[in-house]
């Protein structure tokens, strides 16, 4: 089955696109591979950006000594203006999809809750 | 006709108390599987009984009716419950064209939310925390800013290799041959709902053995959970996110599914009565012919 699954580019690239995504404003490479928490290369970082550019998945500008990236807002607001038109008030819809964040009951996030408090969090 | 034909639904009953017991000595992808075959058999089975009680009617239709008058024709089951039969299996049969209409329908509205330009991933800048799987050829994740904010960049990464197990797995048809299954034979909602927990369960693993932190996957699960149920605009309640954090806690279950061998028993049980019952009524369907 031919998915989006282990190509690790591909999966990198999400993992950047996400990075920008979750980033407050525009950023730059070194910016982008603090964030992503994962050792890579400066390089590496650097090219995935590039090819993001090339594909239209991000855009950006020059400011410093280098850039700064952010991610395409016109396509980010639309994706949510739809997903927001799908989901809203359609319980039915979003119980046929396979959710990250399912909700939860007061008694589950309290358990939740106590189960985070008691793992270490990492370094 | 003998008591073979109303087995099917007793035995559905019977298989969603085995279920339960097998999921917990079974590794999520075998449970998955597993358990998505067993409802569709189940499903076939009482569909099948319930159609073939329902074909009793047909001796009250002309020309078998004329021959009614004559007396001789075996009326194997009470005309109320060849009724009954008829309008369960009727209500079956529409609760399943819903599912599959607005699971399709669901399908398609996200898929027009946008195309992945890079990475197989979707953003939608907005503040409600929400990560999806939008099946598909190859389908693609889609990702709202308001989840990707309450998380860091390795519990992004856990949430970018959750979904695309989903997609890499077609989770999303297992699901919905359970739901399909569910909607036919309501008695095995329970089964449509262990299907979707061990997928969640299976795209879990494959997570943590992506990420190689199975504590890392737990925090994250429980930290998006959290961050929905602050924002509870789309919270769906009972979704079994505690059993699998705490599953994530306890060590990688191994891939035997040995343990799905009493649903398996009980789904042969119903194959086989159905077989019988259909046997019965080709005999009842030559004696009126003939």
């Amino acid at each position: 089955m031919a998915a989006t699954g282990r190509r690790p580019h591909g999966a990198l690239e999400a993992e950047v696109l996400a990075a920008l995504a979750a980033a407050a404003g525009p950023v730059s490479a070194a910016e982008v591979r603090r964030t992503l928490g994962r050792d890579l290369a400066h390089n590496t970082v650097q090219t995935i950006l590039i090819r993001l550019l090339e594909k239209g998945a991000v855009q950006r500008r020059a400011e410093g000594r280098g850039h700064v990236y952010w991610p395409r807002h016109d396509e980010a607001s639309r994706a949510a203006q739809r997903m927001r038109a799908t989901l809203s008030g359609r319980p039915d819809r979003i119980a046929v999809l396979r959710q990250f964040a399912a909700g939860l009951d007061d008694d589950d996030a309290r358990t939740l809750r106590a189960l985070l408090a008691r793992r270490p969090e990492q370094p | 006709m003998t008591v073979a034909v109303y087995l099917p639904a007793a035995l559905s009953l019977v298989l969603v108390v085995v279920v339960r017991a097998a999921v917990r000595h079974t590794a999520p992808a075998a449970a998955t599987r597993g358990v998505a075959v067993a409802a569709a058999a189940a499903a076939l089975a009482y569909a099948t009984c319930l159609a073939l009680l329902a074909l009793t009617l047909l001796d009250d239709l002309p020309p078998l009716s004329t021959m009614d008058d004559l007396g001789d024709l075996p009326r194997p089951v009470p005309g109320p419950v060849a009724a009954a039969a008829a309008a369960l299996l009727a209500w079956g049969l529409w609760r399943l064209a819903g599912d599959v209409r607005l699971r399709r329908d669901t399908h398609r509205r996200l898929r027009a939310a946008g195309s992945p330009r890079a990475g197989g991933v979707v953003v939608a800048d907005w503040d409600a925390p929400h990560a999806v799987a939008v099946p598909g050829r190859p389908g693609h994740v889609l990702v709202t800013t308001g989840l990707l904010r309450a998380l860091d960049g390795r519990e992004r990464r856990v949430v970018l290799a959750h979904e695309r197990a989903h997609l890499r797995h077609r989770h999303d048809r297992l699901v919905a041959v359970a739901a399909a299954a569910a909607a036919v034979n309501p008695l095995l909602a329970p089964l449509r709902d262990t299907v979707a927990h061990q997928a969640e369960r299976w795209a879990d693993e494959e997570a943590a053995a992506d990420v190689g932190d199975r504590a890392l996957v737990a925090r994250c699960v429980a930290k998006a959970a959290l961050a929905a149920h602050r924002a509870p605009v789309l919270a769906l309640g009972g979704t079994g996110v505690v059993e699998r954090v705490r599953a994530l806690g306890r060590p990688a279950p191994d891939g035997r599914a040995t343990g799905l061998l009493g649903p398996h028993a009980v789904v042969l049980a119903m194959t086989a009565v159905t077989l019988v019952a259909a046997a019965e009524f080709a005999a009842l369907a030559a004696a009126w012919l003939g």
